[in-house]
């Protein structure tokens, strides 16, 4: 098992990393978007997986690394690639602002607070029209960079891969998921908790801030519908919980399944999106809440850096 | 010698009922205290407060000389003070060597060594790499135990330790707890079985409805009448 | 903002902030029980009140039925939809950790949303059947909120009267302070769970009959009350039933004076800055809740 792992990963990032020289530009635009998602349920998976605490409302570090970013590009003239790191920096700004406070509640009520977390950065985007454009939108200069940002989009996914293997497999991992298991007997054995959930949460944020950039910048245009829509927090929850909440490669393959799944199933069920993500939900909950990497490591006692 | 826990006037109200209504204790380090009093008489509560999981509503509460009450469970820990839970909480996703390694922020090494000791004291080292959830209620009970001892605290809580326990893990517990009040730690637990308690504890402090009602030697309180009636009386 | 505060715009705040605080209580309550009695924080509530608001909309546009009297029909109908979520999706979580709960509910509001989208679309609807305000004196009262406040007000009244007096009532109250107790005094507590989840379910649709008069109707509605009813519970503190009244109250109050300074559009976030504020002080609820 250990053997071939590292090798077949190697084959498959020169694979995807050789990739864009000979697809289309709408492949390239698929996979980025793959990319795109595997960053988010990986980050989503840091602080639900690994702490418990669900956060519903995650999709805001997403619209907010958007917009950050993009205001850093039209304000002030700056480079893309270092925008989008400012929009994970302002992402994970934000991230700690919410945290402090709220990271206080128990587990469950944390999640109903990151419940009306969208609506207030709606108004707070709406308010500042000045800055953000408001209900009109911001559009950003025209750049045709879609193999760049495919493979900006490929380092993020995979800095935030490598980010959780780091955390799983370190005493910093491990007093996490002690906050999941039990989170009183954690606070008795001298874990912080509350920092502990903050650097959890600051981590998750990053990358949905800086993919958010990168994201508005493919697009060109961002406005508060399009980058704060509850539909994302969803699908990354969705991709997380059926892949395997609390693994390292769990979200990975969710993302990957329900992407395609998405892929062939939107075009004609449209409709039908939410009320299947809902259902899956239910299902997973109900039937495997480990997930599919977490039902296998449990039957056939894999280690945790699955 | 300056006592190492301290409670002054302690009193802890849930809505309307004062759980503690004005407790105090002093108790000296390298001894064996016990807590007992019928159900209801606040044991908990009190052992709540002192490690930071409750707030005292009035009082005071010293371990080594500085007041302990209002802060956080996580930070009293730190200063020395360890406990243990009626229903066993050890991390059940995580394997008992991990349950261990997480308590000490000492270095890698040194806590994996620390913690492949405490395992073979309890003759729990083959268990090392198994998930604590896995384990069985005996097993479950003496991790949490020897978590507890990962860092040396000066001062131990144990809340029951005796419950659904057998006879034979029982006495291994109770000579542990014996050699921890040997190498000078203060031990202070909570039990229903009095036989534990007389066979164990130096010291016993009697609750009932929230208050001190007696304190002393075992035999002295066995004795008590008011202890007897607390328990049977009414 | 340099807008002189008068003492009858205190009173008109006061007076709109109680009548639309009546309404948040009767909600939170719902949302308050079914926590209490099974620690369940029920992600879903918001639907469950627009899909009594749609229920209303629906009566109204087809037989043209009073929105006041399709309580009598939106109640009864989400009482069982409740019992039928319990039964056949909550019941296997209730002893699972509080996050499969919280999962499960909040999968089952995103399909109850979507399902709604596929009945009515997302185009906006409204109850056009009172409108307009009574003037008394300086203070201009609105219909609409003055019936949905007094109708809150019966039916919460009602709630708090059946938990007191009625067997079933204590009976509720019973396990929602300890469930093992419970047992041992022979309560079926499988179907107190039942009968619980479906009375919050009743209660968050008379929500939304009650408020299908005064907004727009659509699929989206209920998120918004989800997260203010939790808000109420956090204000009054968990398991504290008439601490949820006090809670709305104040909620409706604390909004409404916002809006004097404040344009609408902010006020949406009033809540939210309302919540932080709160956990920051007293986690564990203004008044002293089982959290």
């Amino acid at each position: 098992m250990k053997r071939w792992f590292p090798v077949a990963l190697a084959v498959l990032a020169a694979g995807l990393a050789l990739y864009p020289l000979q697809a289309t530009g709408y492949g390239i635009r698929v996979m980025l978007q793959l990319f795109m998602w595997i960053a988010l349920a990986q980050s989503w998976n840091l602080i639900s997986g690994l702490t418990g605490y669900v956060s519903f409302g995650h999709v805001v570090f997403f619209g907010t690394g958007a917009y950050a970013s993009s205001i850093l590009i039209v304000m002030l003239g700056w480079a893309w690639p270092l925008a989008c790191l400012g929009g994970g920096v302002v992402a994970a700004g934000l991230a700690f602002l919410i945290g402090w406070p709220c990271l206080r509640l128990k587990g469950p009520y944390f999640a109903i607070a990151t419940l009306g977390l969208n609506e207030v950065m709606r108004v707070v985007v709406s308010y500042y029209e000045g800055l953000t454009g408001g209900g009109n939108g911001l559009s950003l200069p025209t750049l045709d960079a879609s193999v760049e940002i495919y493979y900006a989009m490929g380092l993020v996914a995979a800095a935030v891969t490598a980010v959780t293997y780091v955390i799983v497999t370190s005493r910093f991992g491990l007093r996490l998921m002690t906050i999941r298991e039990d989170e009183v007997a954690a606070e008795a054995m001298g874990i912080d908790t509350l920092r502990y959930k903050l650097y959890a949460f600051l981590l998750s944020a990053a990358a949905p801030g800086i993919v958010g950039g990168l994201s508005a910048r493919d697009q060109g245009y961002i406005e508060p519908l399009s980058v704060f829509p509850l539909i994302m927090t969803i699908t990354m929850i969705v991709m997380a919980l059926f892949g395997g909440k609390g693994t390292i490669w769990g979200p990975v393959l969710g993302a990957a399944v329900l992407f395609a799944f998405q892929e062939v199933v939107w075009a004609r069920f449209i409709y039908l999106h939410q009320l299947l993500f809902g259902a899956i939900i239910v299902g997973v909950v109900l039937l495997m809440p480990r997930g599919i990497l977490g039902v296998l490591q449990q039957k056939y006692n894999l280690p945790r850096t699955i | 010698m300056a006592p190492i826990l301290e409670i002054r006037s302690v009193v802890k109200r849930f809505g309307g009922v004062a759980a503690v209504n004005g407790v105090s204790l002093a108790l000296e380090p390298g001894r064996i205290y016990g807590l007992i009093g019928p159900n209801g008489s606040g044991k908990t509560t009190l052992f709540n407060c002192i490690t930071g999981v409750d707030q005292a509503d009035e009082g005071e509460i010293l371990f080594k000389g500085r007041r302990i009450d209002g802060l956080k469970p996580h930070q009293i820990f730190h200063l020395g003070m360890g406990r243990t839970f009626q229903v066993i909480r050890v991390f059940p996703e995580l394997t008992a060597l991990e349950n261990l390694l997480v308590v000490t922020t000492a270095g890698y090494a040194e806590a994996e060594r620390r913690a492949r000791e405490l395992l073979a004291l309890v003759k729990l080292e083959r268990l090392a790499g198994e998930f604590a959830g896995n384990l069985s209620y005996g097993q479950q009970k003496l991790v949490e135990f020897i978590r507890v001892l990962m860092t040396d605290p000066e001062m131990i809580l144990l809340d029951e330790p005796a419950a659904g326990v057998n006879r034979t893990l029982l006495n291994e517990l109770l000579d542990a707890v014996r050699r921890l009040r040997d190498q000078g730690k203060t031990v202070l637990l909570v039990e229903h079985d009095m036989k534990v308690v007389m066979g164990l504890c130096e010291t016993v402090f009697v609750l009932d409805h929230g208050e001190k009602l007696a304190e002393g030697a075992p035999g002295v309180i066995q004795a008590d009448e008011r202890v007897i009636e607390a328990y049977f009386g009414r | 903002m340099g807008v002189l505060i008068t003492p009858s715009m205190i009173g008109q705040v006061v007076i709109s902030g109680l009548l639309a605080g009546s309404l948040y209580a009767m909600v939170a309550l719902g949302l308050g029980l079914i926590f209490g009695v099974m620690r369940v924080l029920n992600v879903a509530h918001g639907p469950l009140l627009m899909m009594g608001a749609y229920t209303t909309f629906g009566l109204f546009q087809w037989i043209g039925l009073n929105p006041y009297l399709s309580l009598l029909v939106s109640m009864p109908l989400l009482f069982l939809v409740g019992v039928a979520l319990q039964r056949f999706l909550v019941r296997r979580v209730v002893d699972a950790p509080e996050l499969s709960s919280l999962l499960l509910t909040f999968g089952v509001s995103i399909a109850l949303v979507n399902l709604a989208q596929l009945a009515f679309t997302s185009d906006l609807r409204s109850v056009e059947y009172l409108t307009g305000s009574f003037v008394v004196g300086p203070f201009a009262i609105s219909k609409p909120r003055l019936a949905t406040c007094g109708f809150a007000i019966a039916i919460t009244l009602g709630a708090f009267v059946f938990l007191r007096s009625t067997r079933l009532g204590k009976a509720i109250r019973a396990v929602s302070q300890s469930r093992e107790v419970a047992q041992v005094c022979g309560i079926d507590v499988q179907r107190i769970h039942l009968i619980t989840f479906g009375l919050g379910s009743a209660l968050a649709a008379a929500g939304g009959s009650l408020v299908a008069v005064m907004v727009a109707i659509q699929p989206e509605m209920g998120q918004v009350y989800t997260f203010k009813s939790f808000l109420v519970i956090v204000l009054g503190g968990a398991g504290n039933y008439p601490g949820a009244l006090l809670g709305g109250l104040l909620l409706g109050l604390v909004e409404q004076m916002a809006s004097l300074f404040l344009t609408s559009q902010v006020n949406e976030a009033v809540a939210y800055v309302l919540l932080v504020v709160v956990l920051l002080i007293r986690p564990t609820g203004l008044l002293k809740g089982r959290v």
